[in-house]
């Protein structure tokens, strides 16, 4: 098992090079950066500063340095802030994770009771019913379900605040915004598993015995969906925090993602690219600490 | 123990994600503005920005030496008195007794510290332009400064309206970086109380304000990027005041019980820059020709709410140097086709129009449409500011056939804040030197931008106007209004330099 | 990193191998009447995009400032001629709704296709020739599962500049992993098959082999996947028009519409909320159909 951990770390370190690499590529497609950070200058200043900033050394080399920065956790000043790109980022990043687990946190309370009541009672009208009105969230763009509750549960209702992030009922609106995104997926996941694992031998079994049916489905036929689920809420993860960029940009949410949003329209490379670094650690890391409790939970792997 | 795990996870996640737990709830009491900005500035220091979004707060936390009253006319401010010594040397007599927020009694030191850390190449400050005339600025005594310019600098006074004056031993106590963050003193009506980045700056009033003290205890700015959130907002009572409300959203706040809207002219003009490099605008005829099949009445009246000004040229009527005596070109879609087959085109032609000014594609898409009526067979191609945009309009020019924008002169009211960045074809200008090539223009522009002599100014932007409405290096389109909304419990009047002076915000009379 | 070597979690399908088996499924298929509803939904829109030309009332780029803002036909001052209201420069909106089509499918369709090869390709070369081409093939799928899909799509696009082709190029190469996994677990699964083992006895190209058991016992899982990817995609595009980097074209898309109209949700609602509602008919359509469809062709699910 031992070594089964030392395989993932080393993969993880690998992984983490490939994505300092996409990281890298964001800005050589944009053309020379120099010409962007310095619009109006004239050529021979450009020269010293693209010399200064190392651009005309070779690709390869380039990327070497900046694998080097990164694992210094230097991103470089941000072109717009004057200020180290990575704090900026940093400084935003509880924001966004609180949206995102509160998002996750709320899509699992949906997706697994319905998903097991719909397991059970399958084609009933409940379950097709739970079924289509969680696809109904999940078939409209976020942007659009975001500004629509907006209208209904604060312009209309007035029963939470429009946007912000003042008080814990600002949270209502982007969090719910957030779960129609990734519930649809965990729903199905929970379902189907629950399909499996009930008709298996020692369900059956226990049912015979004359154990409660509830209490059945809790102690084993959860137990083994748990760990389709938890891999994919770890996936799911990394999609929220996709549609987190959306979310903060309606609900005026001060997190990563509107500022990546912003920073892209600037052309403010450094914190793009510290921040989507940063996002995709924080992916990485989950889907790692996923797979431990993968081995973990799993005998078989265990025992291998 | 297999079953904790997940429970731990979760834990730890919530432990994570709780230092994110937002404070207090602030309720919108009687005695606090909130003010809805689409994002924050970079920074606090009035000087290391340029962003209009940091200009309207640091307005209301700093003083300049002058102010701009909403007639535009220059007042006091710092300055109490000023005057012209020679064509290159300026007299300031500064305000006695003003105080700083942090107690500190504003010195003519102050004054010669601000100007230095901006003309101080070394701090790369963006405004480093705007008073790159200004060569020494001299403390003469208590109460007096002496600024002095390389040439004659017509323009100094325009930029000395958003100008602020800093504390130097305070921004040398705690530096640059901790002044634009964390600990911004100034001289205004209010002071600083804190910054949530991307959602709120918050300021109180200054009670020794040299002024007075201001009618709202509690002034916000938040950060909100979308329109229809900001909207929401307003309706709600969340916010107070926004800005550039849309044509065809006034109706709705007009009428709104807890809202209202205040409209006035301000200097941002409209345009279409032809390439003139390239054919077919190489030719003066279709330059003419696209200036004559533009309905701006009708887009103004059906577009704009009414809420526009057609113009002659790019040269706004608030503007110094405007001249009423030269006319806008009329609509006359049939003068245009002659003119486009007089230019060799009897058959028309296909171009291709850019624009980035996503909050006036609707008036892109009709002025596509108007050219294409015409036989200037227009595709138009909607972009977004961002890198792309950039890197094709500024740094390689490639905007065949033309790119349509608008442009706000910086609130500078002079006719060469428009002209230089148009149309001088040197490396410094903006558009200018990628699409304008009129033959003499650029030496009018230069003459008219190193005089004081006002009257000559004014003669030579005459000649300039005359001039670019024949040779047509644009579409001249409108100027167009801008609109707050605000909120019924304040009263408050929007202002033509798109300023947000709050100082003259005042509470409703119920 | 094992997420990219998981099986797959969603059920994979056995093959359709004879006749019997697919007219089962199809009788499975068409019980349901969410599907058939689906379905129906689907040939309307994809039918309306081909022949949009002819069915379209009116011009999508045509406009006149004097209706614009004309309501739904019924509404007060509706028009019978522009039955779902005019936009901001008064265009027709069905018209729009009806070109839009076209490029939302044109875009969901070709991302799903640009995804597919570039996945089957990789799954394929990963399960077959394993070992250091199999390690990377693998760690690139992890690196693409580490980013946020919408995020890395935005940088690139906004770098790159809008067009259609950088959009459905770089959705397309945003989506391609999990294609890779499914082939990839199936010709490992298909390895170790006694048959494979005989094909190779008598001399028969193990490739040969594999390709044909391999196409039939992924091919349904790779239908439900796609269907799924292609709703993805028509949502993706109009998650990139509203932070700002549409296609860049006057020719409408369902997104740009709702972008573009957002901001006047309150004064003229039926702007946003008819693509939107195009959108959602769609989506919902293709994840109706997909579902059951899976459903249909899973045989351990009765």
């Amino acid at each position: 098992m031992l070594i089964l951990v030392a395989r993932r770390v080393v993969r993880l370190l690998v992984v983490l090079v490939g994505v300092s690499l996409v990281t890298f590529a964001i800005l050589q497609v944009s053309g020379d950066p120099v010409a962007l950070m310095m619009p109006e200058a004239p050529e021979s200043d450009r020269i010293v500063l693209r010399q200064a900033m190392g651009f005309n050394d070779p690709l390869p080399v380039q990327f070497a340095r900046f694998v080097g920065s990164i694992a210094r956790g230097d991103f470089g000043q941000s072109f717009f802030h004057r200020e180290p790109a990575l704090p900026l980022v940093l400084e935003r990043m509880p924001t966004t994770l609180l949206l995102t687990v509160l998002a996750t946190g709320l899509s699992l309370a949906i997706a697994v009771p319905i998903g097991i009541v719909s397991a059970i009672r399958r084609n009933s009208v409940l379950d097709h019913g739970a079924t289509f009105v969680v696809f109904l969230g999940t078939s409209m763009p976020v942007f659009w379900t975001g500004i629509m509750l907006i209208l209904l549960f604060a312009v209309q209702l007035r029963w939470l605040p429009v946007s912000g992030w003042e008080s814990w009922a600002a949270l209502v609106l982007p969090g719910i915004t957030l779960a129609t995104f990734s519930t649809p997926l965990l729903l199905r996941i929970v379902r189907s598993s629950m399909l499996e694992v009930i008709n298996l031998d020692y369900v059956r079994t226990a049912r015979a015995k004359g154990v409660s049916e509830w209490l059945v489905i809790c102690r084993h036929a959860l137990t083994n969906a748990a760990l389709p689920l938890v891999t994919v809420a770890g996936l799911q993860f990394g999609l929220s925090l996709g549609g987190a960029v959306i979310t903060e940009t309606v609900f005026a949410v001060p997190g990563v993602g509107r500022l990546i949003v912003g920073a892209i329209r600037q052309l403010d490379f450094p914190i793009v690219q510290a921040g989507v670094f940063l996002l995709a650690l924080i992916i990485v890391l989950v889907n790692f600490a996923v797979d431990m409790l993968y081995i973990y939970l799993n005998p078989q792997i265990r025992v291998r | 123990m297999k079953r904790y795990v997940p429970l731990a996870t979760a834990l730890v996640l919530a432990i994570l994600a709780l230092g994110a737990a937002p404070g207090d709830v602030t309720a919108q009491a009687k005695d606090t503005l909130t003010v809805a900005l689409p994002s924050h500035a970079p920074t606090l220091d009035p000087h290391m920005h340029f962003e209009r979004v940091g200009i309207l707060v640091n307005i209301n936390m700093y003083d300049s030496l002058l102010h701009r009253d909403i007639k535009l006319q220059f007042v006091p401010s710092l300055a109490t008195s000023w005057k012209a010594l020679s064509d290159t040397q300026w007299e300031f007599k500064i305000r006695k007794g003003v105080r700083f927020h942090n107690g500190d009694v504003l010195t003519p030191e102050d004054v010669k510290y601000s100007f230095d850390r901006v003309i101080d190449q070394t701090k790369k400050s963006p405004q480093y332009g705007n008073i790159r005339a200004i060569k020494e600025v001299k403390v003469i005594d208590a109460e007096t400064v002496h600024l002095t310019t390389d040439k004659p600098f017509p323009l100094l006074l325009e930029r000395l309206v958003f100008f602020p004056i800093v504390n130097k031993k305070h921004v040398e106590k705690v530096g640059d970086q901790a002044f634009g963050t964390t600990s911004p003193v100034g001289t205004g009506p209010w002071k600083f109380v804190e910054w949530k980045r991307d959602q709120v700056i918050r300021l109180e009033a200054f009670d020794q304000h040299w002024r007075g003290k201001p009618a709202f205890k509690h002034l916000n700015f938040r950060a909100i990027p979308e329109v229809a959130t900001q909207v929401a907002e307003i309706k709600t009572g969340g916010v107070d005041i926004i800005r550039n409300v849309s044509a065809d959203i006034q109706p709705e706040l007009k009428t709104h019980p807890v809202a209202y809207i205040s409209s006035t002219p301000i200097l941002r003009v409209h345009w279409i820059a032809f390439d003139m490099r390239v054919a077919p605008f190489d030719k003066k005829a279709v330059r003419q020709a696209a200036n004559y099949a533009i309905d701006k009445q009708t887009i103004i009246q059906r577009l704009m709410a009414g809420l526009g000004q057609q113009v002659a040229t790019t040269v706004q009527p608030l503007a110094f140097g405007f001249d009423a005596e030269v006319k806008p070109y009329p609509f006359d879609p049939k003068k245009a086709k002659e003119l486009l087959a007089q230019g060799g085109y009897p058959n028309g032609v296909d171009i291709t129009l850019h624009s980035a000014s996503v909050a006036n594609r609707p008036e892109f898409e009709a002025l596509c449409q108007m050219l294409t009526d015409v036989g200037l067979r227009t595709t138009p191609r909607l972009w977004d500011p961002g890198p792309a945009w950039n890197k094709f309009s500024q740094t390689e020019g490639k905007g065949t056939h033309g790119v349509y924008g608008t442009w706000g002169n910086y609130s500078v009211f002079d006719a060469d804040a428009v002209l230089h960045p148009l149309y001088h074809s040197e490396p410094g200008g903006w558009y200018g030197k990628w699409y304008a090539r009129v033959e003499g223009l650029d030496k009018l522009i230069d003459e008219a931008r190193s005089s004081v002599d006002q009257p000559k100014r004014k003669r030579l932007y005459t000649q300039i106007q005359q001039m670019i409405r024949e040779e047509a290096p644009s579409t001249f389109l409108w100027t167009q209004y801008d609109t707050l909304g605000i909120s019924k419990k304040v009263q408050y009047a929007a202002r033509p330099d798109e300023w947000l002076w709050l100082f003259d915000a005042k509470p409703a009379a119920r | 990193m094992a997420i990219g070597t998981l099986a797959p979690p969603m059920g994979a399908a056995a093959g359709l191998a004879h006749a019997a088996e697919r007219s089962r499924v199809w009788r499975k298929f068409v019980r349901n009447p969410a599907a058939i509803a689906g379905a129906l939904i689907l040939l309307t829109v994809v039918g309306a995009a081909i022949f949009a030309p002819y069915v379209a009332p009116h011009e999508p780029t045509r406009q006149s400032l004097i209706r614009r803002f004309t309501p739904p036909v019924w509404a007060e001052a509706g028009k019978a001629s522009y039955p779902l209201g005019t936009d901001q420069v008064g265009r027709d909106i069905l018209s729009r709704m009806i070109h839009g089509a076209r490029v939302s499918l044109i875009v969901g369709i070709s991302a799903v296709l640009v995804s597919l090869v570039v996945g089957v390709t990789l799954g394929l070369l990963s399960g077959f020739l394993q070992g250091r081409v199999d390690t990377v093939i693998m760690t690139v799928v992890d690196v693409t599962l580490s980013f946020p899909q919408l995020l890395l799509a935005l940088a690139f696009v906004a770098a790159l500049g809008p067009s259609l082709l950088t959009i459905i190029i770089v959705l397309g190469l945003t989506g391609w992993e999990r294609y890779t996994r499914v082939v990839r677990a199936e010709v490992l699964a298909l390895r170790e098959k006694d048959f494979v083992e005989a094909a190779r006895a008598i001399g028969a190209s193990p490739l040969r082999t594999l390709l044909r058991h391999l196409l039939p016992n992924t091919f349904s899982s790779i239908i439900v996947m796609s269907t799924l990817q292609v709703a993805q995609a028509i949502l993706q595009e109009a998650a990139l028009s509203f932070l700002g980097v549409g296609t860049g074209s006057a020719y409408p898309t369902w997104g740009g519409m709702i972008a573009l109209g957002r901001d006047f949700v309150s004064v003229a609602w039926w702007l946003p909320t008819f693509p939107g509602l195009a959108i959602l008919l769609t989506v919902l359509a293709i994840n109706l159909v997909g579902d059951r469809l899976r459903d249909a062709l899973d045989p351990r699910v009765g």
